[in-house]
C-alpha cells in the first residue's frame, strides 16, 4: 500500500521532469506571446509607442469591414479547398503505388520525401527562379506555349503555381504517414476480400480505405491547418503579387503589422484567424473520427 | 536510485534552459523578412565592423556605437571608421543590418539599448522616431549641408536629422543602344517615348525591362509621373499631402493620375512578354546584357550594372509628364539620414564624429570618392559615377527636379499603394477601381497613424 504510493509518486515526478522542461519552453516561446498578442489586439500600437492604447473591439469592427482582409481570407479558403483535396488525394495513391512491389521503391519514398526536409523560403525561391529564368531557357529551346506562360505575373496562373509548389513540397510528408497506415492493415482481413472475390477497385474502397481512416484524419488535419496558415511559399514566390491577388491571410498579417506598423491591428487579424483554424479542425477532426472503422 | 538520478539530470537541465533565458542579451541575428524602409537590396548577413586598434589615444578615447544598413556599403563604413580612429582615436563600433533593420531598431529603442546614432529614412520617420531623436538645429556644421538635402529632415523649423547620402531616379537608358538605333533626341513626353519605343522595337531590342515584381519599384516609377502636382499647391508638397490627409483631396480627383497610368501602360507593352516578373535583379543584369534599353531605377542600381558591365555608357531619361516636357525631370533628394540619440551615452562625442565627417578632409571626400554617391555637403567633389555626374550635369542645365515626396505619405503607404498599382498592371482592373482602391487603402492607413 504504501509501497504503491511512493511508486506512483516517483512515477508522477519522473514524468514531470521529462514534460517540464519542454512544457516551460512552451509556454515561455508559444503561449506567453499568444496571450499577449490576444491582449495586444485590443490596442491600437505601432510597435514603438511605449504604451499602447487600448481601444476595446475596435481593431475587431474594422476587420469586418476590411476588404484587403476579405480577399485574402477567399483565397486562403480557396487554396486550402484545393490544396487538402489535390494533396491527400496524391498522397494516397502514391502511397498505395509505393506500398506495392515496385522497383525502386526506396529510392522514389526518399525522392518524395527531400523536398519536405527543405526550408520553404529556399524552396520559394528555387521555383521562382525556375519559373522565370528556367521556364525561359526552356521556351527557347522547345517552343513550348507552357513556358511562354507568365505563372507568377497572372493571377490565375499565380495560383497555379503556388499550388503546384506547396504540394510538391508537402506530398513526402502525408506519403509516409499513409504508407505506415497501409502496413497496419491486417493481411486477413485483405486475403478474406480475395476469397469474397472483390476486385483491385472494390477491395480498395471497400476494405482499404475505411481501415487507414486514422491516417486520412491525421492527414487531413495536418493539411487544413498547414494550408490557412501558408505564408513562406508566397513570401519567397509571389510576394502575394500580382497585387494582392495571391496574398494570404497569413502574409496579410506580415504585412498589417511589418510594414503598415500596425501592431495592434495585426495581432486582432492573427487572433481571428486562430478561431478560424480552431473552428475548421475541430469540425473535421469529430466528422472524421465518426466514420473510424475497427477491422 | 536510477529514476532518482533521471528526475536530477531532468532538474539541472531544466535549469539550464531557465538560466539561459534569463541571462542571455545578445544581439538576435536578423530573420527573414523585409524592412520596409530599407528594400532596396537583397537579403544579406549582419555584419560588425571592428576598427584597428587604436594607438596613442589623445584624450579619453571614446567608442561610439552605431547602427546602420545598407551592407553593401560595409567596406566603406570600416575605411571610414578607420581613419577616424586614426584621427581622433575614438572608436567607432558600427552594427551594419538589413533585412530586419526597422524590427531590430525599435527592439533596441524599446529595450533601452539605445545606439548612439542610427540611420532611418527622412519624412515619414522624422515622426516615428520623435521621442528618440537629438535637435540638430543649432549645431554649426548643418550650417555646411545643402539646404535642398534638409528639406526631408525639417519639421517647423526644426533639423531633425543628417542627411547622409543625396540620390536620384529615373529611367536609366544604355547610351549606345539609343545611339546605334538612331535615336538622337530623347524622349521627354509620353509620345516621343513610345516613339522611341517603336524605334527600339524595330531594331529587335526590348525597350523596357520593368522591374514591376518589385514592390518599391513601381510607386518610384508611379509617383514621378505624378511629381509636377506640386505646381497646383504653390510647389508645397506638403500642402499636397496635407489635402490628401484631411481627405480634402482624393486620388480619384487627381486628373493627372491618366499620365502616370499611361505611362505605366506604355513601359508594360513595351516591356518583354512577363513584364510581372521583371525584378531589381533582372532590370540590372537586362540592362547590362545589351537585352533592353531603358529600366526606371535610382543611381544605387549603377554599381550592379556596371560590375556585370564595366563598358556600358549610362545615362538618365526624364520621366514624362503627359504632353509636357517642359515639366519632365528627375528625382532628387536625401532620404537615408543618421539620427543623433538624444538619450545616447556619448552625445558630444556624435556630434564631433558628425562634425569631422562634414568638414575633415577625409570626411568630405568619403561619399564622393568612396561611396560613388553624391554628397549633401556644401562644395564636396564631384561623385566617381556616371548617374551621379548625369544628375549634377542636368541640375545645372537646369532639368526640373523634384523631392522625393512620397515619402511624406503616412508611413506604409509606399507598399500598399504600390501593391494596389502593381494591381493594376497586373490587368483586370479599370483605372476607376484602382483609384477608389488607392483611396481606401489611404484613409486605412490614416486611420492606423490616428
Amino acid at each position: 500500500m504504501l509501497r504503491s504510493k511512493k511508486a506512483r509518486l516517483m512515477r508522477g515526478l519522473e514524468f514531470a521532469g521529462f514534460t517540464l522542461p519542454a512544457i516551460a519552453l512552451i509556454v515561455l516561446f508559444v503561449e506567453l506571446p499568444f496571450i499577449m498578442s490576444i491582449v495586444y489586439s485590443f490596442t491600437k500600437w505601432n510597435g514603438l509607442d511605449k504604451v499602447p492604447k487600448f481601444i476595446g473591439l475596435g481593431n475587431y469592427i474594422d476587420i469586418l469591414s476590411d476588404k484587403s482582409m476579405h480577399q485574402a481570407l477567399i483565397f486562403t479558403l480557396l487554396f486550402t479547398v484545393v490544396m487538402v483535396t489535390v494533396t491527400n488525394i496524391l498522397a494516397i495513391i502514391l502511397a498505395v503505388m509505393l506500398d506495392s512491389n515496385i522497383k525502386g521503391r526506396n529510392f522514389l519514398r526518399a525522392a518524395f520525401y527531400i523536398p519536405n526536409i527543405v526550408s520553404l523560403i529556399v524552396i520559394g525561391y528555387i521555383w521562382r527562379f525556375v519559373f522565370s529564368e528556367g521556364f525561359e531557357s526552356l521556351y527557347n529551346l522547345t517552343n513550348a506555349g507552357i513556358f511562354e506562360i507568365s505563372w507568377l505575373g497572372d493571377a490565375k496562373y499565380g495560383f497555379i503555381s503556388i499550388v503546384l509548389v506547396s504540394v510538391w513540397q508537402a506530398i513526402g510528408f502525408y506519403l509516409v504517414i499513409y504508407i505506415a497506415g497501409l502496413q497496419t492493415v491486417p493481411r486477413d482481413v485483405i486475403e478474406a476480400s480475395y476469397i469474397d472475390g472483390a476486385g483491385g477497385l472494390r477491395r480498395f474502397f471497400g476494405v482499404t480505405l475505411p481501415l487507414i481512416m486514422p491516417s486520412i484524419t491525421i492527414c487531413v488535419f495536418y493539411s487544413l491547418s498547414n494550408a490557412l496558415k501558408t505564408f513562406d511559399v508566397i513570401l519567397s514566390l509571389t510576394y502575394g503579387g500580382p497585387g494582392t491577388s495571391t496574398t494570404s491571410i497569413a502574409l496579410d498579417i506580415y504585412k498589417t503589422a511589418f510594414s503598415e506598423n500596425r501592431f495592434g491591428y495585426g495581432t486582432a487579424k492573427s487572433v481571428v484567424l486562430f478561431l478560424l483554424i480552431l473552428v475548421i479542425t475541430v469540425l473535421q477532426v469529430t466528422v472524421f473520427k465518426k466514420r473510424e472503422v475497427e477491422a | 536510485m536510477k529514476k532518482v538520478l533521471s528526475i536530477l539530470i531532468c532538474l539541472v537541465m531544466l535549469s539550464g534552459f531557465l538560466a539561459g533565458c534569463g541571462t542571455v542579451k545578445e544581439e538576435t541575428p536578423a530573420v527573414a523578412g523585409t524592412a520596409s524602409t530599407v528594400a532596396q537590396e537583397p537579403a544579406s548577413e549582419a555584419t560588425t565592423a571592428e576598427p584597428a586598434p587604436q594607438e596613442e589615444p589623445k584624450k579619453e578615447p571614446v567608442t561610439l556605437t552605431l547602427f546602420f544598413y545598407s551592407p553593401e556599403l560595409t567596406e566603406q563604413y570600416n575605411d571610414m571608421s578607420k581613419a577616424y580612429n586614426e584621427e581622433t582615436g575614438n572608436t567607432l563600433d558600427i552594427t551594419v543590418l538589413q533585412n530586419d533593420y526597422a524590427t531590430v531598431l525599435n527592439a533596441k529603442l524599446n529595450s533601452g539599448d539605445i545606439p548612439d546614432v542610427f540611420m532611418s529614412s527622412a519624412y515619414a520617420d522624422n515622426t516615428t522616431y520623435k521621442d528618440y531623436i537629438y535637435d540638430l538645429t543649432n549645431e554649426d556644421f548643418i550650417q555646411q549641408i545643402e539646404p535642398t538635402a534638409l528639406t526631408g529632415v525639417t519639421v517647423d523649423g526644426k533639423i531633425t536629422g543628417y542627411p547622409f547620402l543625396v540620390q536620384s531616379h529615373s529611367f536609366i537608358y544604355n547610351k549606345k543602344m539609343f545611339a546605334d538605333a538612331g535615336i538622337t533626341t530623347l524622349p521627354k513626353t509620353l509620345k516621343e517615348y513610345e516613339a522611341v519605343c517603336e524605334q527600339l522595337q524595330a531594331k529587335g531590342i526590348q525597350p523596357f525591362a520593368t522591374g514591376f515584381k518589385e514592390w518599391w519599384v513601381l510607386p518610384q516609377t508611379a509617383w514621378q509621373l505624378l511629381a509636377p502636382i506640386k505646381d497646383s499647391y504653390s510647389g508645397d508638397y506638403a500642402k499636397f499631402v496635407e489635402a490628401l490627409n484631411t481627405g480634402a483631396l482624393k486620388f480619384k480627383d487627381i486628373k493627372e493620375m491618366n499620365n502616370v497610368f499611361d505611362m505605366l501602360d506604355l513601359v508594360k507593352k513595351y516591356g518583354g512578354k512577363k513584364p510581372m516578373e521583371s525584378d531589381f535583379n533582372d532590370q540590372t543584369s537586362s540592362l547590362a546584357a545589351g537585352k533592353v534599353a531603358m529600366i526606371h531605377q535610382g543611381n544605387w542600381a549603377e554599381d550592379s550594372i556596371v560590375k556585370a558591365n564595366p563598358d556600358i555608357q549610362l545615362g538618365y531619361l526624364v520621366a514624362p509628364v503627359g504632353d509636357n516636357g517642359e515639366k519632365a525631370g528627375i528625382m532628387y533628394d536625401s532620404n537615408q539620414t543618421l539620427r543623433v540619440a538624444k538619450d545616447g551615452k556619448n552625445l558630444q562625442s556624435s556630434l564631433d564624429w558628425l562634425r569631422w565627417l562634414t568638414t575633415s578632409d577625409y570626411g568630405k571626400n568619403w561619399i564622393p570618392g568612396k561611396i560613388k554617391q553624391m554628397s549633401p555637403i556644401k562644395g564636396a567633389p564631384a561623385a566617381a559615377a556616371q548617374l551621379a555626374a548625369e544628375t549634377s550635369s542636368m541640375l545645372s542645365a537646369g532639368t526640373p527636379s523634384y523631392s522625393w515626396y512620397y515619402q511624406r505619405f503616412p508611413s506604409g503607404a509606399e507598399q500598399g499603394l504600390g501593391t494596389i498599382l502593381q494591381g493594376y498592371c497586373a490587368g483586370g482592373k479599370t483605372r476607376d477601381q484602382i483609384l477608389d482602391e488607392l483611396d481606401a487603402y489611404y484613409q486605412n492607413l490614416l486611420k492606423g497613424a490616428q
